[in-house]
């Protein structure tokens, strides 16, 4: 470590100064401190929760609990399969106490999906509970990799960043390839979003054992932290966390990144933290790495060492239209109404609702949406605060869009070709590495909406080659029809050929059992006697047969 | 094409058009004022006079094209257009010159071409060109009331070099030289047609470089060695200070991350180097000094403001420093070994013909890709 680095590390508390640069990147104002001002709060127990089920269709449901039935809290009430490969399937719990009510499509703040099946629940407020059964120390020190990653499956968690992949099978689809690097995201880098922010600063440590955990199951060999450092008190939180180590034995590191956006985004934090570039086509995975988000941490810690299902999340309630933004540990299918009024939302300024941050969220249709296990954010933005986008100018090519594209794509020359529709030009532009963080359309002074244009474009191209699927398959289908036909007439014909063959073989069979009687005793004057007698025949039956036409006659 | 419901993003920096514009124009506030300090008022009554046709004739065009007028006359870009074409065309040019130019820039260079953002060649350098080509005569001098300097300088009354009584009377920006720019904007306003012939012929003033390239240096040296100075040591100075004005305003503009530095730094460096290359202090005499190259014409504008317009330019950075360098290879040979005078709008134009090519093969790596083109070609149409 050269000299430079000791003295900014003494002098800034860390070294982001010296870590690898990523291309492009912006630095948009980060709204975090205002949700950050409080701690982290429990909510009251709501009359009705509408459970996420991550799923729409009631086929990968098995369901363990009677519409009616009376259920307690972390009490599992289905199990969802996830319709891969392997059959996996996850499992939903109970939030609270209280009576299964319906099961049916609800609006969900999630960031893929606007609408899951979600079971209905009375809570009762008595908020009774299944016994916990949390592990000793030493126990947990003895657990396998298996059965650590059985025991994450068993609590439900999914990748809790927001892209919402199972975490179990995330962990087993590593397994194959041998996980070298194990990257706890704590980035956190989209404005307004502070929920792993205010995790770390107060549950750094159950974060830190989680991540330790999330090691084992995934034998990587390293284990490290990243986190921006413009967070400060998380920094120093986790800091402390490790020099204390009193949940788990591990050698994790601490490495603080420039604060800039996208930093979080996996493929960017990866080239950052290590210097290697995951290929366009594959996943981490294929080059030794993993990366899960420092809420999946903890609730691994929660799932393995409290052996408490995930029924809650930290969600960041924000916007310039909430009296008193703060983070909450919210019960899963809380209504986002609900969450709204406990911070004071005043109904007026509201002038959209907003899933996720301001640069890759969602736009909520309803404020009836409830919280899913990967919603990290809601922000009821003000009036005047998150505005429309003015009308689109011209582009003017000033480039600024290709200064700031973290993938090195030029979204000018992009969306010329979006403008066309070139698919084979887009593709060959890199559209499809286009991760759609949107510091293309934050910086553009044209507002033009590229990312909007790219996922236009994406669909497009998708559906065009699922066009091409199709028409490929029924011009398959088309072909091999023309072939049956073609196959059968000449079957048909074959096996006639074959019938009348078959129907002459008893003569032929008889004439070469005759040739083979007479093999032993075979004369001319037999054969040519023979001959004579059919001849006589032959004559005999023409006769007759004249004979009756001048009967007829 | 299939809107997708979600809008993200829904923060935004603020950068716009018309700020972006308008940084560029009050960049070049400080070699505007630096060239009418020398020059008299010849720049500025360009500037009104080209600024007027130009937005008459985007609002008009505009009209045609059934487009909003109000949000796309102010974007700034015309009125960016016609500040560079006044500063590039000679103050004392008549206002018909300047609205031919100006006219034929909006008009043809940028609107029959689709408008802001489809033009493929700098309408303000397609203007200039144009008149360079059609009136070369009218835009070969360089119109200044630097006689007022000039002239006493050199015979003063009592033979005291005294530079002080000499500006009082002289200076370019008194009255009696704003009278002569406008006399020479507006002919028809003259109340005696022979006034104006008068001081046409004295006036006309060539930048230093072109002084040099017409001279020689056998001239110039005889000509200094004789005490007088072949082209004016003041005019020298004015260009020197008016390119400075230019650089800082160039330099303003990298510090707000309005231009990047590689279409400027590429140009600048390519004519330092060849210029440099080139340079034999005892030779044949045509080639100039470096410093002239850089500080003697309109290098610094050109490098700063006119061909950093992103419109024309290449837009990879990449492609922008091959960009720069063959504008750089396309100023030093044209003013060189070329029969023009100035040769940054031709430069220019010629780096546009380069744009697409250079961002067509002159993409950057995309991340994840080993290489510069992508691999996962989709298969092709069948």
């Amino acid at each position: 470590m050269s000299v430079y680095r000791q003295l900014a590390t003494r002098l800034l508390g860390h070294d982001s100064l010296f870590v690898r640069r990523t291309f492009g990147g912006i630095h948009p104002p980060a709204f975090k401190q205002h949700s950050l001002r409080s701690r982290i709060m429990d909510t009251p127990i709501p009359a009705q929760l509408h459970i996420p089920l991550n799923t729409t269709q009631r086929e990968s449901l098995s369901m363990l609990v009677a519409i009616g039935e009376r259920v307690r809290k972390y009490q599992k009430l289905a199990e969802v399969s996830l319709g891969d490969d392997h059959g996996t399937s996850l499992p939903v719990h109970a939030p609270t106490s209280g009576v299964m009510r319906a099961l049916a499509l609800a609006p969900v703040a999630d960031h893929e999906s606007s609408e899951q099946l979600c079971l209905t629940l009375e809570a009762d407020g008595r908020d009774e509970a299944i016994a916990l059964r949390p592990e000793a120390n030493a126990a947990i020190e003895r657990l396998s990799g298996a059965e650590i990653q059985v025991r994450i499956r068993d609590a439900g968690i999914l990748g809790m960043g927001g892209a919402g992949f199972p975490t179990a099978v995330k962990i087993e689809s590593g397994n194959g390839f041998g996980v070298e690097l194990l990257i706890i995201n704590c980035a956190e880098c989209e404005p307004y979003i502070s929920a792993d922010e205010a995790l770390i600063r107060e549950r750094a440590e159950h974060v830190v054992a989680g991540a330790e955990l999330l090691r084992r199951a995934c034998s990587a060999r390293r284990l490290v932290i990243a986190i921006e450092d413009s967070k400060n008190d998380a920094i120093a939180a986790l800091r402390q966390a490790l020099e204390s180590e009193t949940v788990l034995e591990t050698r994790c590191e601490l490495i603080v990144i420039p604060a800039k956006y996208p930093a979080g985004s996996e493929r960017q934090l990866i080239e950052c933290l290590t210097g290697v570039e995951v290929p366009s086509a594959e996943y981490p995975t294929g080059s030794g790495i993993l990366v899960q988000n420092c809420g999946t941490a903890h609730a691994s810690y929660e799932a393995v060492v409290l052996g408490r299902p995930c029924i809650s999340r930290i969600t960041t309630l924000c916007g310039e239209a909430l009296l008193t933004p703060k983070n909450f540990e919210v019960l899963l299918g809380s209504s986002i109404d609900f969450l709204f009024g406990l911070c004071g939302l005043k109904q007026a300024d509201l002038s959209r609702s907003v899933l996720g941050g301001s640069l890759m969220g969602r736009e909520l249709a309803s404020t009836e949406s409830v919280v899913c296990k990967t919603t990290n954010c809601l922000i009821a933005a003000g009036r005047g605060e998150l505005p429309a986008a003015p009308a689109e100018q011209a582009c003017i090519r000033c480039g600024f869009c290709a200064d700031v594209c973290p993938a090195r794509l030029l979204p000018q020359q992009l969306l010329a070709h979006c403008k066309t529709g070139d698919s084979i030009e887009l593709i060959e532009h890199g559209l499809l590495d286009c991760i759609e963080c949107g510091a293309c359309d934050y910086i553009c002074p044209s507002h033009i909406p590229l990312v909007s244009a790219f996922k236009d474009s994406k669909l497009s191209i998708d559906e065009r080659q699922r066009d091409r699927q199709r028409s490929k398959y029924w011009q398959n289908r088309f072909q091999f029809r023309q072939y049956r036909i073609k196959k059968d007439k000449e079957q048909s014909l074959a096996s006639r050929a074959e019938a009348r063959k078959s129907s002459l073989e008893p003569i032929e069979q008889a004439a070469s059992e005759a040739a083979a009687d007479g093999a032993g005793g075979f004369s001319k004057e037999q054969a040519s006697r023979e001959i004579a007698a059919a001849v006589a025949r032959v004559k005999a039956r023409r006769g007759a047969s004249s004979s009756d036409k001048d009967e007829s006659k | 094409m299939i809107r997708s419901a979600t809008g993200a993003p829904f923060q935004h920096s603020g950068n716009n058009i018309s700020s972006l514009m308008l940084s560029v124009a009050f960049a070049l506030l400080p070699g505007i004022f630096v060239s009418t300090w020398f020059f008299g008022f010849g720049i500025l009554i360009n500037i009104a006079v080209a600024l007027v046709f130009a937005l008459v004739a985007e609002a008009l065009v505009l009209l045609l094209r059934r487009k909003d007028i109000a949000p796309q006359l102010s974007d700034g870009s015309a009125l960016l257009s016609a500040l560079l074409f006044a500063i590039a065309v000679p103050p004392g040019s008549p206002w018909w010159l300047l609205a031919i130019g100006i006219v034929f820039a909006i008009v043809v260079a940028k609107h029959l071409y689709g408008g802001l953002g489809q033009n493929p060649f700098n309408p303000a350098m397609c203007g200039y060109a144009m008149l360079l080509l059609a009136y070369p005569l009218e835009m070969t001098g360089w119109h200044v009331p630097s006689e007022a300097i000039l002239g006493p300088l050199a015979v003063d009354g009592l033979g005291v070099p005294s530079a002080e009584p000499a500006r009082e009377i002289l200076n370019p920006l008194s009255l009696g030289a704003f009278k002569q720019s406008l006399l020479l904007a507006f002919p028809f306003a003259a109340s005696n047609p022979s006034e104006l012939g008068e001081f046409i012929d004295g006036l006309a003033l060539a930048t230093p470089l072109i002084e040099f390239k017409m001279a020689g240096q056998s001239a110039l040296l005889a000509a200094r060695e004789s005490g007088n100075s072949l082209f004016a040591r003041d005019s020298e100075t004015a260009w020197e200070l008016v390119n400075i004005a230019y650089l800082l305003g160039g330099l303003y503009l990298l510090f707000k991350r309005i231009i990047s530095w590689h279409i400027p730094v590429a140009i600048i460096a390519t004519v330092l180097g060849l210029s440099a290359l080139f340079y034999s202090p005892g030779g044949a005499a045509v080639y100039g000094t470096p410093y002239l190259h850089l500080f003697g014409s309109a290098t610094m504008i050109g490098a700063f403001f006119i061909a950093t317009d992103p419109v024309s330019a290449a837009t990879t950075r990449s492609g922008k420093i091959y960009y720069g360098i063959i504008i750089g290879v396309a100023i030093y040979s044209i003013r060189v070994w070329g029969s023009y005078l100035d040769s940054i709008a031709f430069a220019v134009l010629f780096g546009n013909f380069c744009a697409p090519l250079l961002d067509h093969y002159c993409r950057p790596r995309i991340f994840g890709h080993p290489t510069r083109t992508t691999t996962n070609r989709e298969p092709a149409e069948p």
